[in-house]
């Protein structure tokens, strides 16, 4: 079996190959990339928990290891799936896109090598130099998509960047208060650490860089616009994968040093930094629900709801009991995968149709059946509704919820449910349903390429939600590792301590269900099948059935309740201008009139900085 | 033994759900100073609709209608009637409230499949309405079960020992009414109907068995919903108290509904947002203090 280290380093010699392939040929280089990813996964899958390797020294008295953890494991297998059923995808759909498929192969590697060391890391200062590759690698792939796809990398890149630098911010101070910085010792330290406010301080600045990726408030506004003009099937790694390494931030911030023990309880043994955190969990899953129900662009749309979704994983692992956190993690794996799902079937639509305008669209379940059940699957698990793995995670979080007694966030978790009910309707209705536009009509299903992966993902959900085992299991062995009572389950039974369910039963009993009602459609006299033209009209003479597909203002009635919201993007956007115009005026006043002078004090801060060692 | 007891249920849903649509008419019918229609009126709809031969507007409006029956099916199965639980011990109510969600879905899949706007209108609407109704509720019954530390509904009931929980928490019993009322899409609440409006709205293009089909899936509905009120609410009853009470909730919200007129959508989201979920909000907050008689 290949070591960690080497893996990483075939992933970035890879991407130097994959460049050279993909200019040769578009397809041979996207097979070389699958090939290589689903590798990394049958290596990683195969990884023992424990394995520990050196990899590099910078810093001395530091051992800079990587090692393996169920946590890290977890995580690791989760975005390989996704990004190895995506690499699949891609195959097809890369060789009618207008992108640069070179450099587009080469910067996945690259992002996948920065992704395997984030995941297997065993200190603060390589999970942040791996993470910064991940980053550049995404940062150069998402300029490839729209006109507006520029911006959209700056705004992404900065907002990241704001989250990193706190995290290494908090790297530095660890390193300089107790001059370690692996994670096992880290939390000793820190549990002995007498000041509060250290702990506090660390744990949120190292949060932060988790809050800037899941797409938590305040840091959330890089994900609809990122989202909505990266190329297309990147969309589906960027919220099913790149989000998720947020969330690892987040589980080591709260879990890995163990919140619950650093600080006292504040509310029923939630400790009041949890209980921050889980506050900006449910601004999170409102402004994504609420902003998400608005969207007429379908991949913004998604978007939006990726932020609550993350909201939902932060309160999860934010309640840090045995079902919350359990929670929290099975989200991660059921967001991970309907989002790419959700993701690649509207790639899947945007490759036939072009356009991602969701009143532009309509009828194209007529014409793409497959893309639709996916959409549909997809839809259903994001939506939490049983018997697809989605509900399994959402009826964890509401169940400790409960237990809790947090009834403030369970209402919001049922607003950011229910509300999901609204907001994946309105693509299902627009885009799939209704009456086919006229341009459309001679649109064809996608290439059986792009339709397997596409079809697995449908097919992993419906078994996960079936038989969680598989999923349950590593949360076991994560939630032993961190010290949290493991949460009880035999196979398809899972136990709460408010009660229990059976997967397996509820599948059956659906599946009965749908057996009698089609028995009862059989019996009965057979209908006549008609046109979607032949309809009740009121009376009126219809002459454009374009027009008569309702999708335009889909729910305006309670759109129009929150019209003057407060726009967090706007305020961005003043601050943004506000420091162009100083930039400017610094400009105007100093480099103007004299450069070298401009330089000349530069280099006196600088040195100033550099005697006060600040 | 389950295969019998899912049979019993499921056929108490059809007799006792379709009598009790029949007596409802003919309620509401003495009310506005009406004859009104015979109890078994329902069941002749029923079949009459299912033996006629209608259109259908693709594969997907026939799924969709499939998947909400089905779905409907599958939550009935799982709702505890009195003390006949066909599961004893899975009858997780998270479990029902998103199970029927499925039927919901599929329902609203399957009639916007039509491409008629009323009925995508009226989905729109019943949706939103779902917005407004289900958020108070289950914080409602989130009290209740933080409360009697349980989430299986027939624990819920046999928990209610010494007094009925309507009457240990009578706002949480008030805000599930209110909700409850949403649910069954009585008036005021019957916004995603609305037949004056939108044409019946998602029933628009239905037609004959598939009519027949969406009435079942309807009573089934009905069924569920008041099914759970009484569960959880009023107290512990064998099967024939359970219908009786059952049909005491039934006759209660009919008459209500009789009498009032009908709400505009926003209307519907605001009312429930200010006054049950601020009143769910009180009530847990007793619940929280100890305050429960």
């Amino acid at each position: 079996m290949i070591s960690l280290t080497n893996l990483i380093l075939v992933f970035l010699i890879g991407s130097i190959v994959s460049y050279l392939l993909t200019k040769a040929n578009k397809i041979l280089g996207s097979i070389f990339n699958f090939l290589l990813i689903s590798y990394a996964l049958y290596v990683v899958w195969n990884i023992k928990v424990g394995h520990e390797e050196v990899l590099f020294r910078i810093l001395r008295d530091v051992e800079r290891t990587l090692k393996v953890t169920n946590l890290g494991k977890y995580f690791a297998i989760v975005s390989l799936i996704v990004i190895s059923f995506v690499a699949f995808f891609i195959i097809e759909w890369i060789r009618k896109k207008d992108i640069k498929p070179a450099a587009f192969n080469s910067f996945l590697l690259l992002m996948v090598s920065g992704i395997l060391g984030v995941f297997f890391s065993n200190d603060l200062l390589t999970l942040y130099i791996f993470w910064e590759i991940a980053v550049l690698g995404s940062f150069l792939i998402v300029p490839m998509g729209k006109k507006e796809s520029k911006r959209a990398a700056i705004i992404y890149v900065v907002t990241s960047a704001i989250g990193s630098y706190m995290y290494l911010f908090a790297t530095f101070s660890i390193y300089q208060r107790y001059g370690i910085l692996s994670f096992e010792q880290v939390s000793q330290y820190l549990a002995n650490d007498s000041s509060n406010l250290f702990k506090w301080f660390v744990i949120l600045f190292i949060a932060s860089a988790g809050i800037a990726k899941s797409g938590i408030f305040p840091l959330h506004t890089w994900l609809r616009i990122t989202h909505g003009n990266a190329p297309d099937a990147f969309s589906a790694v960027l919220s099913g994968q790149l989000v998720k390494m947020g969330s690892y931030v987040l589980a080591i911030a709260l879990s890995v040093f163990p919140t619950t023990q650093l600080f006292s309880s504040f509310y029923h043994g939630v400790p009041l930094l949890n209980y921050v955190l889980i506050w900006l969990g449910n601004i999170s899953i409102l402004i994504g629900t609420f902003m998400a129900i608005r969207q007429n662009d379908m991949k913004q749309l998604i978007a939006f709801s990726s932020i609550a979704n993350g909201g939902y994983i932060l309160v999860g692992l934010g309640i840090m009991n045995s079902i919350g956190y359990a929670g929290g993690l099975f989200h991660v794996f059921n967001h991970a995968i309907a989002a790419a799902m959700i993701f690649l079937s509207f790639a899947a639509v945007v490759y036939r149709t072009g356009t991602t305008k969701i009143d532009e669209m309509g009828g194209l379940i007529w014409r793409m059946p497959w893309t639709f059940v996916t959409y549909l699957v997809g839809i259903i698990s994001l939506a939490g509704i049983p018997p697809t793995s989605g509900f399994i995670s959402k009826w964890m979080i509401f169940s400790s919820l409960v237990s809790k007694g947090m009834f403030i966030t369970l209402a919001i978790t049922f607003i950011g449910s229910v509300g999901s009910f609204l907001y994946v309707f309105r693509p299902l209705a627009g885009v799939f349903l209704g009456q086919l536009k006229r341009k459309h009509s001679d649109v064809k299903e996608v290439p059986i390429i792009m339709l397997v992966p596409m079809l697995l993902f449908v097919i992993l959900t419906i078994l996960i939600g079936v038989y969680p085992k598989p999923v349950l299991d590593s949360i076991v062995s994560i939630e032993n590792e961190v010290g949290i009572k493991a949460i009880e389950h035999s196979g398809t039974i899972i136990k709460t301590p408010l009660g229990q369910w059976n997967t397996l039963t509820v599948f059956t009993m659906f599946s009965v269900g749908f057996i009698i009602a089609a028995i009862l459609y059989m019996i009965f006299p057979k209908g006549k099948k008609v046109d979607l033209t032949d309809q009740y009209t009121g009376g009126e003479y219809l002459y454009n059935y374009d027009l008569y597909h309702y999708a335009t203002g889909f729910y305006r009635f309670i759109e129009r309740l929150y019209d003057k919201h407060p726009s967090f993007e706007k305020l961005y956007e003043k601050l943004v201008s506000f420091f162009r115009y100083i930039g400017y005026f610094t400009y105007k006043l100093v480099y103007k009139t004299s450069p070298s002078g401009y330089v000349f004090w530069i280099t006196i801060v600088i040195l100033i900085l550099f005697w006060v060692r600040w | 033994m389950t295969v019998l007891r899912v049979i019993a249920v499921l056929l108490t849903g059809f007799f006792v759900g379709l009598t009790l649509e029949g007596i409802a008419r003919k309620i509401m019918a003495r009310v506005q100073r009406r004859y009104g229609p015979p109890w078994y009126q329902n069941f002749i709809d029923v079949f009459k609709a299912l033996s006629k031969r209608g259109i259908s507007h693709g594969w997907i409006f026939d799924f969709g209608i499939l998947m909400a029956l089905g779905g409907v099916i599958a939550t009935l199965a799982f709702v505890p009637l009195g003390d006949l639980v066909a599961f004893p011990g899975l009858d997780n109510i998270f479990i029902i409230v998103y199970l029927f969600a499925v039927g919901a879905l599929g329902m609203a899949m399957g009639m916007v499949g039509s491409g008629n706007p009323n009925a995508s209108i009226g989905v729109a609407r019943a949706l939103t309405q779902m917005l407004g109704y289900e958020v108070p509720y289950l914080v409602a019954i989130a009290g209740v079960l933080y409360y009697y530390k349980t989430s299986s509904v027939s624990g819920l009931m046999m928990a209610q020992q010494d007094t009925w929980t309507l009457f240990k928490m009578p706002i949480g019993g008030i805000v599930a009414f209110i909700s409850l009322l949403g649910m069954l899409g009585k008036k005021p609440f019957d916004t995603p109907i609305a037949p004056a409006e939108i044409a019946s709205g998602p029933m628009v293009e239905l037609s004959a068995k598939y009519m027949g089909l969406l009435m079942l899936m309807h009573t089934f509905s009905i069924f569920v919903e008041i099914s759970l009120f009484v569960d959880i609410f009023l107290g512990i009853s064998n099967y024939l108290t359970f219908l009786l009470k059952f049909t005491v909730v039934w006759i209660i919200a009919t008459l209500i509904s009789a009498v009032l007129p009908r709400f505009r959508i926003e209307q519907v989201v605001k009312f429930y947002w200010k006054v049950p979920l601020s009143l769910a909000f009180v009530q847990v907050l007793f619940v929280l203090l100890g305050w429960v008689f």
